[in-house]
This record gives C-alpha cells, structure tokens and sequence, in this order.
C-alpha cells in the first residue's frame, strides 16, 4: 500500500451494475492529493459511473470509498459533500430557470433565509474571487455553455471541496474555452484542491494532468501513471485495447484525440454537374432549436464531405432544419442537385436525395416504441399516395434483408427500436438513410456516444457513400472527427459561417474561429 | 360595494388555500389534480365534527390530520409505486367526493346536506359589515406571504423548485427529491385542509355533497396560470373569484334577458381563457420529473 498520508481517495473494489449491465466491477484506485488526475476511457468504460459512485450519486453494490482515510457511505451525496467530494456533471445540472446566485445558495449550508439584494452580493463575491465572469442576478438558461460550465464549478466550490470531479468538462468547450479551463483548474490545485477530470482525448490529458488513469469495459486498466513516464501512442493502445479491428492510422489517432493533426486521407472526388447542395444568402428567423442563420453560404459538390464545426449551439442545428424544411427561411435559396427547394415540403426534397441522420438518435431519428421494420420503412410511406396499401409482411422482409446488409445485431425485424444499444440504432438509421437514391445525406452528429468500432463503421459508411457521388454534410462538436472525415471545413458562430478551411488543418486555427477570435 | 367584497372574499378565500396548496405541489414536480379530494374532505370533515364534538378546533385538527394522511396516500403511490400522477390524483378526487357521500349517507342515512348549529369564528362586529367573515379570512394573506418566503426566499424553497424543475441537479448536492415532494404534498394536505374547512364552515355552516365544484380543479389552474408563482397564482385566484362573484351579480341583473347556464359558466369560460393566457405569455409551463438520466452514456 502506499503511504495513507499523501492518498486523498481510494476506491476499493467498486462494483457497480445497472441492472444486468456491469458499468464498474471491482475498481481499485488511490490518488494523491493535490494533484491533477486526469480518468480516460472510451464510451461505456465507466468514467462516467465511476465519477458518480465517488460523488454518491449512485451506490456502488460492493466495495468502499474512503476520503482521507474515512470511508464515506455509498450513494449518499450529502455523505460525499461533506467528506469533501464536489462533482460537476457533463451536461450541467443546474435548473434553468433559476438565477446564478440561487444555484449558489441551493446547494449551500448557510443562511435557511434570505433577502435578494443580500444573496446577490453575497454570491457575486464567490463568483468574483473565482474570477468567474457573471453576473449573480442572471439566469441559468440566458448563460452560454462556458459560463455555464464556470458557474457549475463556482457552485461546487461553496462547500470546502477537497477532491473536485470534472465530468468531461472539455466536451462542450471550444479549444480556447478549453484552455482557458485547464488555466481555472491549475489555480484550483495552487489552493489545495484535488482535481480529478474525466476526458477521453488523450492531447488534453498530456496537456493537464499530472497522472492518468486508464478505465476499459468496467475495468482498471492501468493507473494512476504519472503522465511524464508515458506517451500518446501507448495512451492510446491502454485506451483501446487489443481491439482486433484494423483501424486506419488517421482514424485511430482522431479517436483517441492523440493526433499531431496530419491528414492525409481527404480528398475530394469532385464531379462535373450542378452542386448536390447550394445554399446561397440563407437567413432564417429565430429558431426555437438555436439562433437564426444569418446569410450563410454553402456548396456541397457529389463526393464530398463538408464538416460543420462550431461550439455547440451556434446554428448548426437551424442549418439542418432549413435544409429539411423545419424552419422559417426568411431570405435566400437553397438547390438540391439544381433544382430550387427554397420553399419545397419535405417530402419533395426527399424525393429528390435529401438524406437525414438527425441529432437526437432516440428522439428525431427512432421512435423507440415502434418496431425495427416500421422505423426503418417509414420513409418509403413518403415516396407513395397516402392512401397506398402497405404490406407489412413485405416490408419486414425487405428491412430483414436490409439490416443484414448493415451489419446490426437484433433479433428480428418486430422488436422494439428502443431494445437496441446506441450502435445498432444508429446502424438502424444509416440503413434507412443511406440508400441508393440518396445524394445530399446530412450527418448530424453521427458517432455521438457511440463506441470505437462503431464510430469507425459509421465513418466507413460516410466515406463509401462519398465514393459513390453523394455530398455529404457532416455536423460535429468533436474536431478530431471533423479534421479526419471532412475534405473542408466550415465553422459556424452566431447563426453565421465564419471561415472556411481546406486540408491540411490547423486545429489552432479552426479553434480561434469556432471562438471568434481570428476576426 | 360592500357585498360584492364580501362575496368575492368569502368565494376567493377556500379557492387561494387550495391555490397555494397547488402552487407548493406544482413547484416540486407534481400535477397534482388530487386537489379536489382533498378540500371536500377538508370541508366534510369539519362539519362533521362540529356536529360529533362542538368544538371548532378539533374540528380543523380532524380536517387536517385526514387531508395530510390522504397526501401521504397520494404520496406513496405516485413517488414509491411510480404511479401516473394525473391518474392517481383524479383518484385521489374521487376517493374524496365518493368517500365524504359516503360518510354522510354512513351517519344520517340521508344524502341531504348537513349544517352545523355554528361555523369557524368570525371577526366580529367592530368591522362593521365585514365582521361576518371568518377569521380564516383575515389568516389568508398572511398565509400567503408565508408562502411566498418560504418558497422564494428560503433554500428550502429553493430545494423544492430544483427538486420539481431539475430533479437530477437536485439529487446532485444531496437533496432527496423524494422527501421534498413528501413535504411539498403534506403542506398542499395542510393548507386543502383549511381550504375546504373555510369553504363549509366559513359562512354557510353547511356541508354538501360535491360542494366544492371544481374548485380544486380551478387552484389547478390558477397554479398555472400564476406560472407556480405564489403571488401570480394567488391573483390568478382572485381573478377567477370576481369573475365567479360578477356572474353571480350578472345572473341578478341580466337574469331574464341572458341564458342562466351561460352566466354560469362564466367563471369557466374565464379559466380557458386563462390558460390560454398564460400559455402564450410563457410559452406553457413545464415541470422536468425525469428519473431517466443516471446512465452512464
């Protein structure tokens, strides 16, 4: 065992399960205090679980948790809160309608009473000495991500936190709200406080930590190693694992986050003939999705992937439904192939290629209390009169052959969409979308929250349907995945494209206009 | 003038306790359409045992102790059994309404109204016509004061609202959300309580069935309509108390020319109209009770 004076918490033999799903068996692991850990993994290792049992969120079925030597009952936060543990979620936990200074003084101890006027200038004081840049009156839903995120780490520092939890912080930052992050979390280790992040790029983690632990399946891989006895290659391998896929260099690298930024790959196949997408002087009004397009310009030719970059946010969502017409389109056109669809249903425009794998998988893109063949032949009911017949057995037939085709793992083609894992179903929608007649297919966040293989198989399939001449227009929050995928790239801020860039990529560059700083 | 204030205080008073009761379950996350129940229980219980005993506090206690009981049912089957909310609150008013009928038919083997040979206290005679309202009456905004301190300036209030809004975020600095919802339901128990204690024993002395008359439903949407808010809420009720006191005056007047059921249904027409209101001033309320987000991604 190591020294008991220098560790600050130590799991032992943490087992948790959801149901019949182990997120976490039997996890061993000490960190050292006032250091910065940095917990990496892919999706479903169980960094996020983890974060959770440690904090009290979710009990873990065995094992203990001890904060100095103490150990701290299982999934009670008020427990962990006071032994000192704070926790900042990935997608934030604050209520939105309440003011900065209320989130503030709803997760405190002091004062049960309060005026407004007092607890505004009392928080503001905390929000000021943390130099987090706000004002204590606003409220949550009128703050962008960044500041939401600053005032989430405001808000687990009003108790004495001794051991701070940072669940994927950096996934909603922009590289510069990124660093300027890593900058807030150093101070915090200058002031005693144990830092523990969870992320999965492994550039992040050489940059901050001082020690990175490695989680696969539930399990320890490795760790905690001091990050100076280690490098990104071999951070890659523990995170990965002896995977028997073959993964491409490039897309192994843009994976794990560990990439020099060297692409090679992207090339366009461009063809002779109308572009398949033209988006000439687009402006949208305010849409309830995010903010209005603002005479935004984009040309997609056939065999090529043309990536939105962008903090979340900034309009990319208003972009994909003025091309699926969802929202109001105030000014300019948009061509499909040549053929104005400005004002076209949507139908019209999925007549004529339009392809759309949506945001939300298991809201926009499934209805997860229909069956796999209904769910995968629904477009097809667009394509026909409304009052055709439909014959089911037909249908179930031809989604059988299809999905097959695709390589998703079900039972059969009548149950339900929601007994899939997030893979499968996205595999589901890939099969419906990416047909033959497809020519614009837009990919809206496509490999979120999947796992490696099936992200590198949702790339493939972008990739195989480029070479067959369709544009395609890919929308991500992660520029790894972008700078691998894309033969150019856009970046949106405001409602408004801001710069476009060709290969190879500067990812400093593409940061500073995702930020608005290179104007 | 003098009487329509009187009019308007004596309807509106039972319809704010039960609008508070509405606002504190609203801001934890719970439709609660049980509201009715629980105020003609309130109401029955009061009479009853000012006829079973003769003594007015007993009688509050009563009424208090079984509508608190019955939150702690309501309670129970929605946060422990996972119940839908909606329908165990409309059972939860039908349990009420059949349950007081019963009771009433159990005892006197009649289905006709009771009286009480006296009702809660009243202020008395140095306020001149005032006088003949009860001293629930005059409890009234100090309640509702309470309320608002105590669910906008206390964190306790403020527990309660991330409980109802952001259960996740509440659960996040300790605070079970389960509890909060117990005691948001106990105090609704309390103040229904008082609420239909008002309604029977407050003026007319009398309990009948149904006598409520969907003024449950009614603080359900003054709830609403006062976006949860204890002050908008509580002018909310007010507002649909000087309608229903201008209908009554409006069947006085207009009575032979204006169809009788239309005049009625005058304070309903202006319940519509108010949630349409308040549905286009605020884009609808929303109320986040997911249980769904400890997933690990």
């Amino acid at each position: 065992m190591v020294d008991g004076d220098t560790i600050v918490l130590q799991c032992r033999d943490i087992s948790v399960h959801y149901g019949d799903v182990v997120a976490l068996s039997d996890l061993s692991v000490a960190f050292d205090r006032g250091k910065i850990h940095a917990v990496v993994g892919q999706n479903g290792a169980g960094k996020t679980t983890f974060a959770r049992a440690v904090a009290g969120l979710v009990s873990a079925q065995n094992g203990q948790i001890l904060i100095d030597g103490k150990a701290i009952p299982p999934g009670n936060v008020s427990g962990a809160r006071q032994a000192g543990v704070e926790l900042v979620h990935q997608s934030f936990a604050l209520p939105p309608s309440f003011s900065v200074a209320e989130t503030m003084q709803f997760g405190a101890q002091n004062r049960a009473v309060y005026s407004r006027k007092g607890l505004e200038k009392r928080w503001q004081k905390h929000l000021d000495a943390l130099d987090v840049k706000v004002s204590a009156g606003q409220r949550i839903r009128d703050l962008p991500v960044e500041t939401q995120q600053s005032v989430e780490i405001a808000r687990a520092l009003v108790t004495k936190a001794r051991v701070l939890i940072l669940d994927e912080p950096t996934a909603v930052l922009s590289p510069e709200g990124t660093a300027k992050l890593f900058e807030r979390v150093r101070r915090l280790q200058e002031i005693g406080v144990t830092v523990i992040l969870i992320l999965h790029k492994i550039r992040e983690v050489l940059a901050i930590a001082d020690t990175v632990t490695v989680l696969r399946g539930g399990l320890l891989v490795e760790g905690p190693i001091d990050t100076s006895g280690i490098d990104a290659a071999r951070l890659s391998e523990l995170i990965i694992g002896p995977d028997l896929r073959v993964v491409d260099e490039d897309d192994r690298a843009a994976l794990t986050g560990s990439a020099a930024v060297a692409h090679t790959t992207a090339m366009k196949e461009a063809a002779d003939g109308p572009p398949v997408l033209d988006v000439r002087s687009l402006s949208t009004r305010v849409d309830p999705d995010g903010p209005a397009l603002d005479t935004v310009d984009l040309t997609i030719a056939a065999g090529e992937i043309v990536g939105v970059a962008g903090v979340e946010g900034n309009g990319q969502r208003t972009l994909v439904r003025a091309i699926s017409a969802l929202a109001d389109v105030s000014a300019g056109t948009i061509e499909l192939d040549g053929v104005t669809m400005t004002d076209a249903a949507m139908k019209a425009r999925r007549l004529a290629g339009l392809r759309v794998i949506p945001f939300e998988r298991n809201v926009e893109g499934l209805s997860l209390s229909s069956t796999l063949w209904q769910n995968w032949s629904i477009r097809m009911l667009l394509e026909r009169s409304i009052l055709a017949f439909i014959q089911p057995a037909e249908l179930r037939k031809r989604c059988n052959d299809a999905l097959d085709i695709w390589d998703v793992r079900y039972d059969n083609v009548s149950q339900l969409a929601g007994s899939l894992s997030g893979g499968n179903a996205q595999k589901v929608i890939l099969a419906r979308e990416m047909d033959d007649q497809a020519r614009l297919i837009i990919a809206a966040q496509p490999t979120r929250g999947l796992d490696i293989g099936a992200t590198s198989f949702v790339w493939d399939s972008l990739r195989k349907a480029k070479h067959r001449g369709c544009g395609i227009l890919f929308i991500s929050s992660d520029l790894d995945e972008i700078m691998d995928v894309c033969d150019r790239v856009v970046v949106m801020l405001s409602g408004r494209i801001v710069e476009a860039f060709e290969p190879p990529y500067d990812l400093k560059k593409i940061g500073a206009a995702m930020t608005g700083l290179s104007k | 003038m003098h009487d329509i204030i009187i009019a308007i205080l004596r309807s509106g008073t039972p319809l704010i306790y039960v609008t508070l009761a509405a606002v504190i379950a609203q801001r934890a996350g719970i439709w609660h359409l049980g509201l009715e129940g629980l105020m003609i229980v309130g109401a029955c219980a009061t009479i009853l045992t000012i006829v079973a005993t003769g003594s007015v506090f007993i009688a509050l206690c009563v009424a208090i102790v079984l509508c608190v009981l019955m939150s702690i049912l309501f309670w129970f089957v929605v946060e422990k059994l996972k119940a839908n909310q909606i329908i165990a609150g409309l059972g939860l008013t039908g349990l009420g309404l059949g349950g007081t009928a019963f009771a009433v038919e159990a005892i006197f083997g009649t289905q006709a109204a009771v009286s009480a040979e006296f009702g809660l206290p009243r202020i008395g005679p140095m306020f001149g016509s005032y006088g003949v309202l009860s001293i629930l009456v005059v409890l009234m905004p100090v309640c509702v004061i309470f309320m608002w301190v105590l669910l906008r300036r206390t964190r306790f209030g403020l527990r309660l609202a991330a409980s109802g809004e952001h259960p996740f975020a509440a659960r996040s600095v300790g605070v079970r959300t389960d509890l909060m919802r117990l005691a948001a339901l106990m105090i609704g128990g309390v103040l229904c309580a008082i609420g239909g204690a008002e309604l029977a024993a407050g003026s007319l002395q009398i309990f009948s069935q149904n006598m409520t008359a969907g003024r449950g439903f009614m603080a359900f949407t003054a709830a609403i309509f006062g976006a949860g808010q204890p002050i908008g809420a509580t002018l909310a009720a007010v507002f649909f108390a000087v309608v229903g006191a201008a209908g009554i005056r409006a069947q006085l007047v207009f009575g032979d020319r204006v169809p009788h059921d239309l005049l009625l249904g005058l304070p309903y027409i202006a319940t519509i109209f108010g949630i349409w209101l308040s549905a286009k001033l605020r884009g609808g309320t929303k109320a986040v009770t997911g249980f769904g987000e400890l997933r690990d991604s």
